[in-house]
């Protein structure tokens, strides 16, 4: 008995130190990709018998996995690969070809969403015109991105980031904005409002795009979102396909408790009712548009594309 | 020699409908309606597949995608001639499809679902050579053009559903498709129509004249008195130059006013479309910049005075409640649905 334990423990800290070490070597990778990648090595290592003990060994290190890093990204990581994994052992009855065709196919999944990014930002560096002035919340590698490519295209714009509290994360994001000299302002959370009369479009990235058609952000989305909506400015979200996650909050209550805090938080603290929540649920009827590597979506047809997976 | 005439011929076709679509008509001849271009520019592809020299789908496609673009350069602002491109390119590719007798699901878009089950990285070449690809091809482009001969009586068809007797209804500037739609909802109701005139151009008049013509009772008024008129405005019917990816409408200047009008009134605004008007572009930035003329001014300032004449308006989807096309009535919300469903992905930047 004590073995199995052990083993169990064993192969908890491996998981937990590749996802620690993929998150470290490559800073610029998403969170959704670094679990997505971890789950596939575990599954090259693991040496079940059946499917079903595949899938379960699978959901337990995807559980695994949130404890160290509660984000809707690494959650929505891991149910598509889980997805992944049925499609595949689908069409395979014979266990050890399915490994191999789900190993390969991993990979070509993985090389195709690496590009993710490049593929939205040259959808939304259009919308960018010269002379616009772009609002952003905190700090998004997508936004940052999109961003890149409107400053390759010779465009000129200036940016005011809001620095979002309580780890200030927009600092960082002006940081890598003025190594690619773009002109930039560090706004106070309290002053979108404020700032948003000189601003030509909001653009933001998301932690997780739900199946309404909203999407699941740091917090302090959502209030830049109203203000957008009754300022009439264009608000638009850019986001991953691997992004979309099986969720239907119709507000913020219904958001789960598990991605709203830290992992170490809902370890450690009883009740939550004290604690600063980390994000907020924005509802589709606030967005403009979507911008994918699917394509550019309107809020509407997010569901759609769920629903020609997941069904 | 035949072969080297029928080129000639082609090329010389292809250069006048150029020519024609620049200045300002649709290959045709004088300025007429979109729906004639359409069906010039589906004819002259049509005979583009029949003449050029090709031996597998992916040359017809590069061919056809060559021609678009000289076509969409000569005239931008006419949109139905690139969506025809783009329509007669889905056909190809469905025929390409159906010839190798994979499933249609199979070149289906970019779907999470397809990243997630697909073998290889490869994508279609389109090289390989059937014989009856040419036939099966021409004949989609027949439906096609069947398709488009029909699209104003279809729309008419459904006119009977929307207005009711003794209702006010506005409108705004002249179309066809609108026109037809009030005249065969006259043949059995009595209704009253108010036209806005659309300055500069003042195509309500005609409008108004055609209507009255078809026994409607007709009121004509000045754009400015849109808003002061539009409380006794049960219904707003409208006609557009082009509907974007997102729900939106590229319509002639005035558009909106009437359009935030009925907002603001809570009147329905109905728009009448038909099919080849769907545009993938989503900008809507761009032809704000305007398209427009100068009027000569006969005074002494007119050194010192700037006229813009902007010809076309963008109106947000969130103002309109229903789109009437010739497959039927469609919220604006579910007009990605039609247009993943007409065009490929692929090809929405010729």
């Amino acid at each position: 008995m004590t073995e199995i334990v052990r083993n169990t423990s064993r192969k908890k800290d491996f998981l937990v130190e590749y996802f620690r070490t993929q998150m470290r070597t490559d800073p610029d990778m998403a969170s959704a990709v670094a679990a997505i990648r971890t789950l596939l090595e575990f599954l090259r290592r693991d040496k079940g018998e059946t499917i079903l003990g595949l899938r379960e060994s699978l959901k337990w290190a995807t559980d695994c996995l949130t404890e160290v890093d509660s984000s809707v990204a690494v959650s929505s990581g891991g149910e598509l690969f889980l997805r992944f994994i049925s499609l595949t052992s689908l069409e395979h009855q014979d266990l050890s070809r399915c490994k191999k065709v789900m190993e390969e196919r991993g990979e070509l999944f993985l090389e195709k969403i690496s590009l993710s990014r490049t593929k939205v930002a040259k959808l939304c560096h259009t919308f960018i015109k010269d002379g616009a002035k772009i609002l952003t919340h905190s700090s998004s590698r997508v936004v940052l991105r999109v961003l890149e490519k409107a400053a390759a295209e010779k465009k000129r714009f200036t940016v005011y980031v809001t620095e979002s509290q309580p780890d200030t994360a927009g600092k960082q994001m002006a940081d890598a904005l003025r190594r690619l000299n773009v002109p930039v302002t560090v706004v106070l959370d309290a002053a979108v409002g404020y700032v948003l009369e000189k601003v030509d479009l909001v653009i933001v990235g998301a932690e997780g795009v739900v199946e309404s058609g909203g999407i699941i952000n740091k917090i302090g989305t959502y209030q830049m979102a109203v203000c957008s909506k009754a300022h009439n400015k264009p608000f638009y979200v850019v986001a991953e396909s691997f992004k979309f996650v099986r969720l239907y909050p119709l507000n913020q209550q219904d958001v789960p408790d598990r991605f709203k805090y830290k992992a170490d938080t809902l370890r450690t603290v009883s009740d939550l009712s004290d604690e600063h929540p980390m994000i907020d649920y924005t509802p589709p009827s606030l967005i403009t548009l979507l911008f994918t590597d699917l394509g550019v979506l309107t809020p509407s047809a997010v569901s759609d594309e769920l629903i020609k997976l997941y069904l | 020699m035949p072969g080297a005439d029928k080129e000639a011929d082609l090329t010389e076709r292809i250069e006048a409908f150029l020519a024609d679509l620049k200045r300002g008509g649709c290959g045709t001849g004088p300025i007429r309606g979109s729906g004639e271009t359409a069906r010039e520019t589906t004819a002259l592809l049509r005979k583009v597949t029949a003449q050029a020299r090709w031996s597998s789908a992916g040359d017809l496609m590069e061919i056809i995608r060559k021609e678009g673009r000289r076509m969409t350069a000569a005239q931008p602002s006419e949109t139905t001639v690139g969506n025809m491109v783009l329509r007669v390119l889905k056909i190809i590719r469905e025929e390409y499809a159906r010839s190798r007798g994979s499933s249609e699901e199979t070149d289906q878009q970019e779907s999470l679902h397809k990243l997630l089950t697909s073998g290889g990285l490869s994508e279609e070449n389109f090289r390989q050579h059937f014989v009856h690809l040419k036939a099966n091809v021409i004949e989609a482009i027949n439906e096609l053009l069947t398709e488009l001969e029909g699209t104003t009586d279809n729309i008419a068809m459904q006119a009977l559903e929307h207005i009711h007797s003794n209702e006010v209804i506005m409108t705004v500037g002249r179309s066809r498709t609108v026109e037809a739609f009030l005249k065969d909802a006259a043949r059995k109701r009595k209704f009253h129509v108010i036209v806005a005139e659309c300055a500069p151009f003042c195509q309500g008049h005609e409008m108004a004249t055609n209507l009255s013509k078809a026994s409607i009772e007709t009121t004509v008024i000045a754009d400015a008195a849109i808003f002061a008129v539009m409380s006794r405005v049960n219904k707003v019917i409208i006609g557009t130059q082009t509907v974007l990816a997102n729900g939106g409408l590229r319509a002639v200047n005035g558009t909106h006013t009437v359009a935030l009008a009925a907002r603001h009134h809570s009147t329905p605004l109905i728009v009448c479309a038909p099919m080849f008007k769907l545009s993938p572009q989503v900008l809507y930035g761009q032809f704000l910049r305007p398209h427009g003329l100068v009027f000569a001014l006969t005074c002494t300032i007119l050194s010192k005075v700037n006229v813009h004449c902007p010809v076309f308006d963008y109106v947000p989807p969130e103002l309109i409640t229903l789109f009437i096309s010739n497959i039927g009535g469609n919220a604006p919300s579910y007009i990605y649905r039609l247009m993943s469903e007409l065009y490929h992905p692929e090809d929405h930047d010729l």
